[in-house]
This record gives structure tokens, sequence and C-alpha cells, in this order.
């Protein structure tokens, strides 16, 4: 009986969950969430069928040279300039790829499209993509697939079924319980908190927020959204946009959240400016060179990320895996390189690894 | 119209109203602003949050300056939000590799100045439209840059470089150079020959050729000096913050453009006052801070701005009318 | 005015373009293949519905920068009519095209009763209907429509893709009303001078509402192509779809001050600038240097076709 109360109560904690985060933090999305456990204990992996596309009648590619192009959301950002590092990186080691990194200017579905299809008709074998949306994309995908191109994803996903494998820099719920476990630590349990996002469409960011919701309001009930702004991908705009809450929320905003690489620095650099370095936690995604000023200065304590070099170079290593033959559907890992064994979950998407948290500790070791 | 529709037989304040009419209604819907939201949220009101609506938002009023010179030419420079993302790279770079910082600061000025008067060459003697040219010139200085940088964040500037950042005498230097500019820029427009001669070319190019005055020459002075004030609105842009992203800020010709147009200068050329577009890029600030004080639901707040834009433009329109 | 004249500008863009089809396809033995040219009519479809009525706009002497928030306001209507309010599908499409119809009726009627300058118009109605765009969506997307509506963007006919038919008849009518009726003379005419046309008994107000109301519809009707060719509805679709279709009817000749241009020239402005963006790419140019290229080609274009404009004098 005891057993049942409790399963009812986690469910229906687990469902206004999911039916809160709908419309709990402005940013989020209304897809359902799946909050870790407080404490981190893993949840129990739940082996699912393989549910990527397959290409119809690929070439027999195995140990032969491939050209492969990647389309990120867009390009002439820092991000994206690494995780391109790292598809080159990877093909300069594997040796038997030629691979080029090109993309819209700005995150804009329509253009990323078309510069797929032109890829597609230029006859490459392999195409890596960064979706700026998941279902957008799909149709061009699939064409893809039709054509016998390899398909492989990162960062952000596709529909499963238009990609063969995604590469996940991290799980949603991962990247949501670290930030918000991190606020708390920083900022208190009852830290009132606003978030400075890219734009409420993009899927990424508007997952994050969701999830955040979902895991604040379970293991962190007392934590107080404020606001949620949007700020493009534009440093000035992020600032001027922090800067604003600073001033709105005076000393009732104890956290800054930053849901970008261009935000998390913009907001640092607001609290920074405002001379409230220690009363203002700012945690956020972000690469660690634009950070090291503030994390050096004690003004920001930890950044969450993962290597977006070593994800572009994971992403490459699948495509020719792929490729190859050697990353067939229902295998439970992959070999990536020189980041060893990468598991395979959800089906069919393979893990980077868990976020990292750069702390004052840590952080000179990285350079990108 | 402003500063022309001088008649007989109407008092002093009636004359002052109708010359700087725009003016007043954007200087008026600032006071608005300011009192309602004060009165929601005091904290709108503090020197701080001032300053910072001020400070984070001069170099829009700044290049706003330029192209409302152009316009009041009867031209248009779609261009310049690209020209301000080349210019704060260069800058950055210069400054990063070591050069001396007045080298950091004058070079890309220098250069933006050149492009624009390169611009004003092509739009004066082959009489191809200028938006044609910019915008041309837009993709251009684009494409470029991001061949150029690939996105590479530019760091690690000497402190002495972050000009947008001293605060003389406690206000942000970027306050100064607005306040400073757009005094500057008044008086040129109202007491030179060549300031002049740029209403006179926007309003009619024949007459003004007519009158003495050589276009083309000040076609391409009014685009060099547009270059200027890009110039040192992306140096302002450049020094504010401790990174510099290399690429192009998104819309911001849009909001450079909207902010001379809302202040008073007329699209179809000749007429308008640097002082209009200043208030106008203030009022854009004031309303982008003030919709977060109000709690205006984040995902309506592009909508309310629209709507406060066109409202603006609608009430400019009666008057000029009831004027008339 | 001959018909040599008229069309100077466009026998040189015709030439510029028949050499870069050549030399596109020199580079590449992907590019002057049917299967390419009619998957790129495809994909110029949307930007070309809009640039004939831009053409239309901006020979009146106007401009009209709303049309990408249009697009992106019928979208979501389209998404929240079919899914929210549980409408039908077809009704859905049709009270969303009213409504970006609508939209550039607005914009028309701001513009004529109130003597906004256009660009100032535009320029405000561009923040608004993107504004009305995110805030009815909550920037939420639809997504999940029936495998039919597919057929718009996706669809061919006879082995053309359906919107490519929808663009070519579009032309073809756009083309006799501007070139061939009274109303299309009304245009030039208010475009060259509008107060003589006024005073020649011209209704300038009436066919500037009427343009201004086609804008909106034309974009309205590429925004369900879009969906449709997409599969989902975003807030943010079409965002600088506006500069595309100005560079595309500018490209072709029209003039921005009004009174001058045709549907012929914008027609070969679309083709050269989607000719170029692919044809580089196959041949292994990346997007930055082609932006670059196109911008020399706007640019380089213009100034031929105002020289030769001076060298006959005119």
């Amino acid at each position: 009986m005891k057993k049942l109360t409790l399963a009812a109560i986690v469910g229906l904690g687990l469902m206004s969950g999911s039916a809160l985060a709908a419309s709990a933090w402005t940013g989020g999305d209304d897809l359902p969430t799946s909050p870790l456990a407080c404490d981190g204990t893993p949840a129990a992996a739940v082996a699912k069928p393989y549910d990527g596309g397959v290409p119809t009648n690929p070439p027999d590619r195995k140990g032969k040279k491939i050209t492969v192009v990647d389309v990120p959301k867009l390009i002439g950002i820092g991000y994206f300039n690494a995780t391109s590092k790292g598809i080159a990186g990877a093909a300069a080691e594997l040796g038997n790829v030629d691979a080029k990194t090109d993309g819209p200017t700005k995150a804009n579905i329509d253009e990323q499209i078309t510069f797929i299809d032109n890829y597609i008709t230029s006859g490459v074998d392999g195409i890596l993509f960064a979706a700026n949306d998941p279902v957008a994309i799909a149709p061009v995908l699939k064409k893809a697939l039709e054509k016998g191109i390899n398909v492989v994803g990162y960062d952000a996903n596709s529909t499963p079924d238009a990609r063969q494998w995604f590469v996940n820099q991290a799980q949603f719920n991962g990247i949501a319980k670290s930030l918000v476990d991190n606020m708390a630590k920083e900022a208190g349990e009852d830290a009132g908190v606003a978030i400075v996002t890219s734009t409420f469409t993009t899927p990424n960011q508007a997952r994050w927020i969701a999830e955040m919701a979902a895991y604040a309001a379970q293991c962190h009930p007392k934590m107080k959204w404020l606001e949620t702004v949007e700020a493009q991908e534009d440093n000035n705009l992020s600032f001027n946009q922090a800067t604003t809450l600073i001033n709105k929320y005076g000393d009732d905003l104890k956290g800054i959240f930053g849901m970008t690489s261009v935000a998390t620095p913009a907001s640092a650099e607001a609290v920074t400016q405002a001379g409230k370095c220690g009363k203002i936690a700012v945690v956020g995604l972000a690469t660690p060179n634009a950070m090291k000023p503030y994390v050096e200065k004690d003004c920001v304590k930890s950044v969450v990320l993962w290597n977006p070099v070593d994800l572009g170079y994971a992403a490459m290593q699948v495509l020719r895996a792929v490729a190859d033959g050697t990353l067939q559907p229902g295998a439970t890992s992959v070999k990536a390189g020189k980041l060893g064994d990468l598991q395979v979950i959800n089906g069919s998407e393979i893990l980077l690894g868990s976020p990292y948290t750069f702390t004052k500790e840590n952080i000179g070791q990285f350079d990108f | 119209m402003s500063g022309a529709a001088f008649s007989p037989g109407r008092s002093n304040l009636q004359r002052f109203l109708s010359g700087y009419g725009q003016e007043i209604v954007v200087l008026l819907s600032i006071a608005a602003l300011f009192a309602v939201v004060g009165a929601v949220n005091p904290r709108f009101l503090s020197d701080t949050n001032i300053n910072s609506i001020f400070a984070g938002n001069a170099y829009i009023a700044i290049a706003a300056i330029g192209m409302s010179m152009i316009i009041m030419a009867g031209h248009i420079d779609v261009s310049v939000g690209a020209l301000i993302g080349v210019i704060a790279t260069i800058a950055g770079t210069l400054a990063v590799k070591g050069y001396p910082i007045w080298m950091a600061w004058s070079v890309p000025i220098i250069f933006a100045i050149a492009v624009n008067a390169a611009v004003g060459t092509l739009v004066a003697y082959t009489r191809i439209p200028s938006i044609v040219v910019t915008l041309g010139m837009l993709s251009i200085l684009k494409g470029g840059l991001i061949s150029a940088t690939q996105g590479e964040w530019i760091t690690n500037m000497p402190a002495e470089f972050m000009i947008a950042q001293m605060r003389p005498f406690g206000i942000p230097s970027a306050v100064w150079f607005m306040v400073a500019l757009t005094i500057i820029a008044a008086l040129f427009l109202r007491y030179t020959d060549f300031g002049r001669s740029i209403y006179a070319v926007g309003g009619n190019m024949e007459a003004a050729r007519a009158a003495g005055i050589n276009p083309e020459r000040t076609v391409i002075g009014v685009f060099a000096l547009h270059g200027l004030f890009a110039g040192i609105a992306g140096i302002l842009f450049a020094t504010q913050l401790q990174v510099i992203q290399s690429t192009v800020p998104p819309n911001l010709e849009l909001t450079i453009i909207t902010a001379s147009v809302i202040g008073g200068v007329s699209i179809l050329g000749g007429t308008g006052t640097v002082i209009g577009s200043t208030l106008a890029a203030i009022l854009f600030a004031c309303i982008g801070s003030a919709l977060i004080f109000l709690n205006v639901s984040a995902y309506w707040l592009r909508a309310v701005l629209g709507l406060m834009i066109l409202a603006t433009v609608l009430a400019d329109m009666v008057r000029r009318r009831r004027d008339k | 005015m001959t018909a040599a004249k008229l069309f100077r500008h466009e026998t040189i863009l015709a030439a510029l373009t028949v050499i870069a089809m050549i030399v596109l396809a020199s580079l590449s033995d992907k590019f002057f293949t049917a299967e390419n040219l009619l998957n790129q009519g495809r994909l110029m479809a949307e930007v070309g519905l809009i640039s004939l009525a831009m053409t239309f706009v901006i020979v009146t002497g106007g401009i009209d920068l709303s049309v990408g928030s249009i697009l992106g306001l019928t979208a979501i209507l389209l998404g929240v009519f079919w899914k929210n309010l549980g409408l039908p599908l077809p009704a859905a499409i049709l009270l969303a095209m009213v409504c970006g119809t609508f939209a550039g009726f607005v914009n028309g009627l701001i513009i004529t009763r109130f003597s906004v300058p256009p660009l100032i118009a535009t320029l405000a109605t561009l923040a608004l209907y993107r504004g009305l765009a995110e805030g009815i969506s909550e920037a939420r997307s639809v997504r999940g429509y029936p495998e039919w509506f597919f057929f718009f963007g996706q669809g061919e006919v006879l082995g053309v893709p359906f919107q490519l038919w929808v663009l070519g008849i579009a032309t073809a009518i756009a083309a006799v009303i501007l070139g061939l009726t009274p109303f299309g003379r009304a245009t030039y005419a208010t475009g060259a001078n509008e107060v003589a046309a006024r005073f020649s008994g011209i209704r300038v107000n009436a066919a500037k509402l009427w343009i201004y109301t086609a804008s909106g519809f034309c974009a309205a009707l590429a925004a369900v192509i879009f969906v449709s060719r997409v599969t989902t509805t975003r807030s943010d679709m079409g965002t600088g779809l506006e500069l595309d279709a100005i560079t595309a009817v500018v490209l072709g000749g029209t003039s921005i001050f009004g009174g001058r241009g045709t549907i012929i020239g914008t027609a070969l402005g679309l083709i050269l600038i989607q000719a170029l963006k692919n044809g580089l790419a196959l041949s292994g140019v990346k997007g930055d240097g082609t932006i670059v290229v196109i911008g020399l080609v706007l640019i380089g274009a213009i100034l031929v076709g105002a020289l030769f404009d001076r060298n006959r004098g005119g």
C-alpha cells in the first residue's frame, strides 16, 4: 500500500512536473520532460531498438576515401568553429576523409536546407549536420538517405528517422541538473533566478529550459524563477538584457543562467560592470576561453559545457564508422579514435559523455 | 516640416513647436515612459539603470547621426551594421596584436571613412541608387568578415583600449561621445555651408546644382562623414565588453535606420535633425528596458515594440497634417 | 520609348545569366541537369512569389519590408488555426491566407490613409507582424501535418515541382498585369510622378492599396508552400526574406525610385541569384564566398546598366 501511494505521488509529481514545464519557465518547450533524480542516481537505461534511418543502397565505402560536408546551424561563430576544428582534426587523423564545413551565415532553417540540398546534388558521401529545427530539416535529410548518403547529426538533433546516428554532447536532463544544482549551491536554495537565452525558437535552449524547470520543481522547489529574456546570439544585446535584469530586480536577483556560449560571458560581464560579483551568481553554458577572466576574478564559479572540439571529432569518427559498416544498428558502443569507446543510448544516439563543469582549479587546462 | 516651416504671423512658441515637432513628440514619449515605468518600479529611475540604458545604446545613437545625414541627402545605407561588425573586428585585432592603442582606434575609423567614400563615389557618379550599392556592400562585408575570421572571438584586449568602459566625471564615455557628437553634428548641419548643402541636395538635386552646390562632392562628403560616425560607433561597440564576436550584429542596420526616421528625418530627404535621431535611439533603448520592467510577456515584447513604433509614426503624421 | 530601350537592362541581365550558366556548367557537371534545375526552382519559389509583388511595390516608388514577417505570421496562424482551434486543415490554410493578405491590406491602409512613407510603415509592421507571430505561438512549433498537405511544397505535377507551376503561372499573370493592362500603366504612372498621375485621373491610392494587399497575399501563399516544404511552423520563418526579394527585384532593373521595371527583369534577377548560389556551391565555393560574389554581381550588373544608359545619352 505504502509503495503504491509512493508510486502514485511520484507519478503525480512527474505528471504535474511535465504539465508545469510547458508553462512554468518562459522559453521552455512543451515536450515531456524527464528530470533526473536529485541525488544523481542514473535512471535505469531503457533498451530501445535502433530508430534511426537507413540509406538506400549506399555504395561500398569501406576503407575508401570519402568526401564529407559538415553543415552546422550557422558558420562564423566560435562554437561551430570549434566543432569544425574537431571534424577537420578527425579527418586528418583518419587520412581517408575529405571534410569541409559550409553553412548559412545566420541560424536560418531555409538556408540550411538549401545548403544541404546543394551538397546532395554535388554528390558527397557523407553529411554531418547540427539542425536549426528537428522537423524542418527532416525532408532534405531523408532525401540524402534515399541517395545513399551517410547522415550523422551532432549538437542539435533531427527526427530520428531522418538520419542514421546522432552524437549527443550530453543529455538534456543531465545539463539541466548540472546547471540547477550549481546555481542552488552558489546562490542558495531559495534564490531568485533569471535566464538569458538566445531565442525562444532555438530547440536545444528551449529543451534545456523545460528540463531545468522540471528538475528545479522536483529537487530545488524553493528556487524562484523570475524571468527569461531573449538576446539572440548577440554579445551586446545579451549584456544589455542581463544589465536590465540586474537593475530591475536589485537584491531579489541572486543568479543568472546563461543558456548560450554568448549569453554566459555577457551576463558575467554585466554582473562585473554592475559591481555585483559575489552577490549574483552566473551559471551557464560557455566555452572556457571566454570565461577565464571571470572565473579567475572569482566572479563566476562554475561553467558547464562539453568540449565542442571533441563533439566534432566524435561526429566525424562516427560517420567514418558508419561508412565503413563497422557501426551497425543494434550496436551498443562505437570506437571513436582517441576518445575511446562511446556508448549508444536511446536507440540511435551516441553519448559523448557527461557535461563537464569548469572551475577555477581546472579552467586553465583548456584552450577552446 | 522641421526647420523649414517658418511662416509669418505665428508666435515664437508655435514656430518652435512646428520647427522641432518630432523632437518634442519623442522627448515627451521618453518623459511619459520614465513617469509611467518609474511609478510601477522605481528602480527604473535609478541612476545605474539610466546610465546603463544610455551607455549600452550610445553607439546606436551615434551611428544614427551619420545615417540621418545620409537620409537627409536623399540616400540610405543598409550595410552599416555589417560595417560596424568589421570595424570592431579590425580594432580588436590591432589591439590584441600589440599595435599602439591610437592606431587600434584610428585605423578602423579611417577604413570606415574610405569604404563609405567609395560607396559615395559610386552613388554620386554612376547614379546607382544607394540602396543597391549598400545592399551589395552588405554582402561583401559580411561574407568577407566571415571568411577572414570564421567567427573567432577576440579576447584579452588591453585595458587602456576599452574606451567605452572609461568613465570621465562618473559618466560612461559612450554617453559623452553621444552628447558631444550630437551637438557638433547639429551645429555643423545648421551653420556650415557643407551642412546646409546636405539638406539642399536631399531636397532637390538639380535646384542645389543651380544654386552653385556640387551635388556629387556633397554626396561623397556625406557618405564619408557617415563613415566617420559609423567608425566611432564601431569603436564604442568594440570596447563595451571584454569579447568581440567578429560577426555582423543582427538587425543593427534596421535599428539604426528606424532611429533616424522616427527621429523626424524624412525618408524623402531634405529635412530632419540629428537631435531627433539621437532622442529616438534613446527612446528605443528606454522602450526595450521598460518592457522588461513592466513585465510584458517576453513572447509579446516585439509585438508591443512594433505597435509603439507604429503609434509614434502615426502620431507624427497626424501632427504634420494639422500643422499644414 | 522603343522596346529596345525598355528591355536594355533586361538584355544585359539575360546575357549575364547565360554567361553565368555556361561558366557554372563548365565548373560542375552536376549543375546543368534537369533534376538540379527543377530542384532549384523548388527552392526559389517562395522568394520568387514575393519578388513578383515586390516588383509592383517598387515600381510605385514604395517598398515592403514586412513580407518576411507576414510569411512568419501566416505560417504560425495556419498551425494555430489547425492545431489549437481544431479547424479542418483546408479551412485553416484559407483563413491564414486571408489574415496574411489582410496584413498586407493594413500596410496599404497605413501608407495611403495616413500618408506614412512605405519604408517607415513597413519597418514598423515588420516588427509588429513578427511580434504577433512570436506572441501567438509562444515560440512553439506546430508539427504533424497530414501527408496530403506536403504536396504543395514537395509534390510534383508532370515531373515539375508543384510550386514551380505556381511560380510560373504567377509570373505570367504578373507580367501581363504590369505590362499590358491599365492597372499596370497606373502602377508605372504612380511611380514616375505621383502628383501628375493623380491629376491625370489615376486613382493612385486605390492602386497602392491593391498592390500592398497583393504583396501580403503573395507572402501568405509563399508561407503555405514553405510550411508544406519544411513540414513545420516556426515564428522565425521568413526572417530576412525581404532583402532577398528586394535584391532580386533591383538586380532585375527595377528602379528603386519607381516608374521603371519589368517582371521579366525580376525573373531574370531571381534566376541569376539562385544559379549563382547553387552553381558556386556545386563547384566548391563556400557560402561566405558566394555572398561576396552576389554582392559584387549586384553592384556590377547595375553599374553596367547605368553606363549603357549614359552612353546612349539616357
